[in-house]
């Protein structure tokens, strides 16, 4: 068995994908991991170089020969939180290109359906994002919205927000990667690392809210039903993992 | 009655949210529209829940009254004109200037502006229409709006009204005429028809100029249509003859009003998982109510039975292309003779149940007959309906999954459109088993009793109903009883009615100990 070591971010998962498809030892005699494992006697590990030559066949090679949706669920499940998502992936790719473009309809076949539960998980989080993102005014007007979320779906949630709040600017902050989306009104957005200590002070920041965060409390309190009251139905429907981060949970 | 104008946003906010709270729509959904350079806001077809209230229903749109003076006197309304309330009123300003602060924090998906009737309907709804104005025109506000007709106000308000909003929606209340003439006296049955009547000419009328309209948008639409209704029908079709041939009792009276419609109207009926009204879209053009219309219906202020009130669902979906109706358990706020005395509480199982009745219609092709009758006027409290309904046919029962249709894949317990779905896309590469269904997404919990493959059944199953009964039962009570370690017989417990009628002997006493048989 030959391990190939890749990182984590999607185009390493790429690089990853490229350089075990390649070695041509046979699908089953490679298998792609995270770093950081422990190591296994018997198998031969190899490190993945990321480069973006690599990321780029494989992306292409997909969007070409298989299609443009299948490429968006790759995608998709690159960015999911499973460690094993590389070679998820690389499993997936091998029927993908062997029966072509429905697969995604061949839920019986057990790694059609790893990559089918991944983007699940991972779209559910997206619309949980979406939903429960609370945005506050920093001093100079830049709305700021923390989130945690445990698939890395930044990217798709400041989509999003790119498009509904184009006018504005606005900084996304993930708290568990520390990377943030940072969207300029009428411009575009960029994702950049924010683990320095400039960012976490910028972070910080009070923000100037208390008319607004007052009001949406009042108005949060005011439209439940106390006669229907039913907080096991509440929890069901918003986890208590994205309270800390939403406005109306938090106390003042 | 005095109107309090110069109050502190807060207060009127607490207010006028506290007194919209009974009205239950507050989905976002139907219509999905892109942002645009210079507004702020775009809206998704599946709608967006941003918070949920201590009620465990979900807030989307910011839901408040416009005013809660009213000139009605409805005994089941905290806003009647008899009751003793502070009233309060908001400005225009005020509407715009929240909403677009709260949806700027994704606070909320939009609006959502109901009315009590201030002065006459004609002035509510003008304040409406100036409200609406100023946030699409001034504000340049883009996401969702939902807004109430005002029944007896003047139609060409109504049609102004419904080029700026989203939704619209006019409160039915009452399912009968005769519980509103009582219970609402200012109100009529026809008067809260009229406006609903309107609604749907206009989005109709659309959609035929849209379907005349060779150009753009129009060709999609065109496709579109054809397309959904001619799905939905040939579902419907299928499914009816396939009963009708095999029962050959079938009345057919009770057949869904598959072709009653004229072709090319909008098909939303027993039409799964699509929608029509997002594709009228473009960036430079109005269009009329794009996201359809709704009602709402009380469960429980008046004696109507289940059955009438799906009756009453069924009619509104089919002669007023209605997009949702909403079903809310009666909440005895004020106490008034003529309504019920409510000592458990606002009936909530019975509307879970309306509710799933109501997707039934809208998604799986039943009918309002088939579900419940004069005689079996009201639902099973044990069972969902299409559990009751399933029990109530077993001839119909086990199904074939690599082999069913659609139609009939959908009336299995434990099947859903999506499920349904995934199995004909699944099914077509190869055989399915139950570890693969369960994959799908199937429940086979429920669907273990209704389903075979490739000719098997999960497990030996007698096709009995007071059997599978006592099973699903079992099942919605969480009392899992592990069906795979015996076979298809009961087990005996000291508690329930296992309709034992022959008497213990004396060696059935012996055995039992012994373990003999």
């Amino acid at each position: 068995m030959t391990v190939f070591v890749c990182g984590q971010e999607v185009e390493e998962i790429w690089c990853g994908i490229y350089d075990a498809w390649m070695s041509r030892l046979g699908h089953e005699n490679v298998r792609i991991e995270p770093e950081g494992r422990d190591r296994e006697l018997f198998c031969e590990y190899r490190e993945v170089a990321a480069e973006e030559w690599k990321a780029e066949k494989v992306t292409k090679s997909i969007r070409k020969k298989l299609s443009e949706e299948l490429y968006e669920v790759v995608y998709r499940a690159a960015l999911s939180e499973d460690a094993d998502r590389a070679d998820k992936i690389y499993r997936f790719l091998i029927y993908a290109f062997a029966m072509g473009t429905n697969v995604m309809d061949q839920l019986q076949i057990p790694a059609v359906y790893e990559v089918f539960r991944m983007t699940r998980y991972l779209s559910r989080e997206y619309s949980h994002v979406i939903e429960f993102a609370r945005f506050s005014r920093m001093e100079e007007g830049v709305l700021l919205s923390r989130i945690k979320p445990k698939n890395d779906v930044l990217v798709l949630v400041s989509m999003h927000f790119a498009d509904r709040l184009s006018g504005e600017n606005w900084i996304l902050y993930d708290c568990k990667r520390k990377k943030a989306a940072v969207h300029q009104a009428d411009r575009g957005w960029i994702i950049v690392r924010a683990d320095s200590a400039q960012w976490q002070e910028r972070l910080n920041k009070k923000t100037d809210e208390e008319t607004y965060e007052g009001l949406w409390r009042t108005f949060h309190k005011a439209i439940a039903i106390t006669q229907r009251t039913n907080l096991k139905c509440q929890q069901n429907m918003l986890p208590l993992r994205f309270r800390p981060y939403m406005t109306e949970f938090n106390k003042v | 009655m005095l109107i309090q104008e110069e109050m502190d946003i807060q207060e009127k906010l607490r207010i006028l949210s506290d007194a919209a709270k009974y009205d239950v729509s507050c989905s976002s959904s139907g219509v999905a529209r892109k942002g645009k350079k210079g507004t702020i806001g775009n809206t998704l077809a599946a709608g967006i829940c941003h918070s949920f209230a201590a009620d465990g229903r979900c807030i989307s749109l910011l839901k408040i009254l416009f005013t809660n003076q009213c000139i009605h006197d409805c005994r089941y309304c905290i806003n009647r004109r008899s009751n003793d309330v502070v009233r309060t009123r908001f400005t225009p300003e005020e509407v715009c200037t929240l909403t677009i602060e709260f949806y700027r924090r994704n606070y909320i998906e939009g609006l959502f502006l109901s009315s009590g009737i201030l002065h006459s309907p004609d002035y509510t709804m003008e304040q409406i229409y100036e409200t609406l104005y100023r946030l699409r025109n001034e504000y340049h506000f883009n996401g969702y709006v939902h807004v109430k007709a005002i029944p007896g106000a003047d139609p060409g308000l109504v049609e102004r009204v419904g080029f700026l909003t989203d939704r619209m929606s006019v409160n039915l209340e009452l399912p009968t005429a005769e519980g509103l003439r009582r219970l609402a006296p200012g109100k009529t049955r026809e008067k809260i028809l009229m406006p609903m009547r309107q609604i749907q000419r206009g989005i109709a009328a659309q959609n035929l100029r849209a379907l005349s309209d060779s150009k753009g948008s129009g060709g999609n639409v065109r496709r579109h249509l054809q397309d959904s209704s001619q799905t939905g029908r040939n579902f419907q079709n299928q499914w009816w003859d396939h009963q009708r041939q095999s029962a050959g009792t079938l009345d057919i009276r009770n057949r869904p009003s598959a072709g009653k419609r004229e072709i090319g109207m909008a098909d939303t009926i027993a039409h799964p998982g699509r929608n029509v009204w997002t594709s009228f879209q473009s960036q430079n053009r109005r269009f009329f109510v794009p996201a359809g219309q709704s009602t709402q219906i009380i469960v429980g202020a008046t004696p109507e039975s289940d059955y009438h009130m799906i009756r009453v669902a069924e009619a509104l979906y089919q002669n007023y292309d209605l997009k949702r109706v909403f079903y809310s358990a009666f909440v005895r706020v004020n106490d008034d003779s003529l309504l019920p005395e409510l000592p458990g509480g606002p009936p909530l199982l019975r509307e879970h149940r309306l509710y799933q009745a109501d997707w039934l219609l809208r998604f799986y092709g039943f009918g309002a007959e088939e579900l419940l009758s004069e005689e079996k006027p009201n639902f099973n409290i044990l069972l969902d309906p299409k559990c009751d309904w399933a029990l109530r046919h077993l001839e119909w029962f086990p199904v074939e999954v690599n082999r069913a249709d659609y139609g009939t894949l959908l009336r299995v317990p434990g099947l859903g459109v999506k499920s349904a779905r995934r199995i004909l896309a699944a099914r077509k590469s190869a055989a399915l088993d139950f570890p693969d269904l369960k994959k799908l997404g199937v429940v086979l919990k429920r669907a273990m009793y209704f389903l075979t493959c490739s000719g098997k059944m999960m497990v030996p199953v007698r096709m009995d109903e007071n059997f599978i009964t006592s099973q699903l039962i079992g099942v919605e009570h969480g009392k899992v009883w592990d069906i795979e370690n015996h076979d298809s017989y009961r087990q005996l417990s000291l508690f329930d009615d296992c309709q034992v009628t022959a008497l213990v002997s004396r060696e059935d006493t012996v055995s039992a100990l012994t373990g003999t048989l």
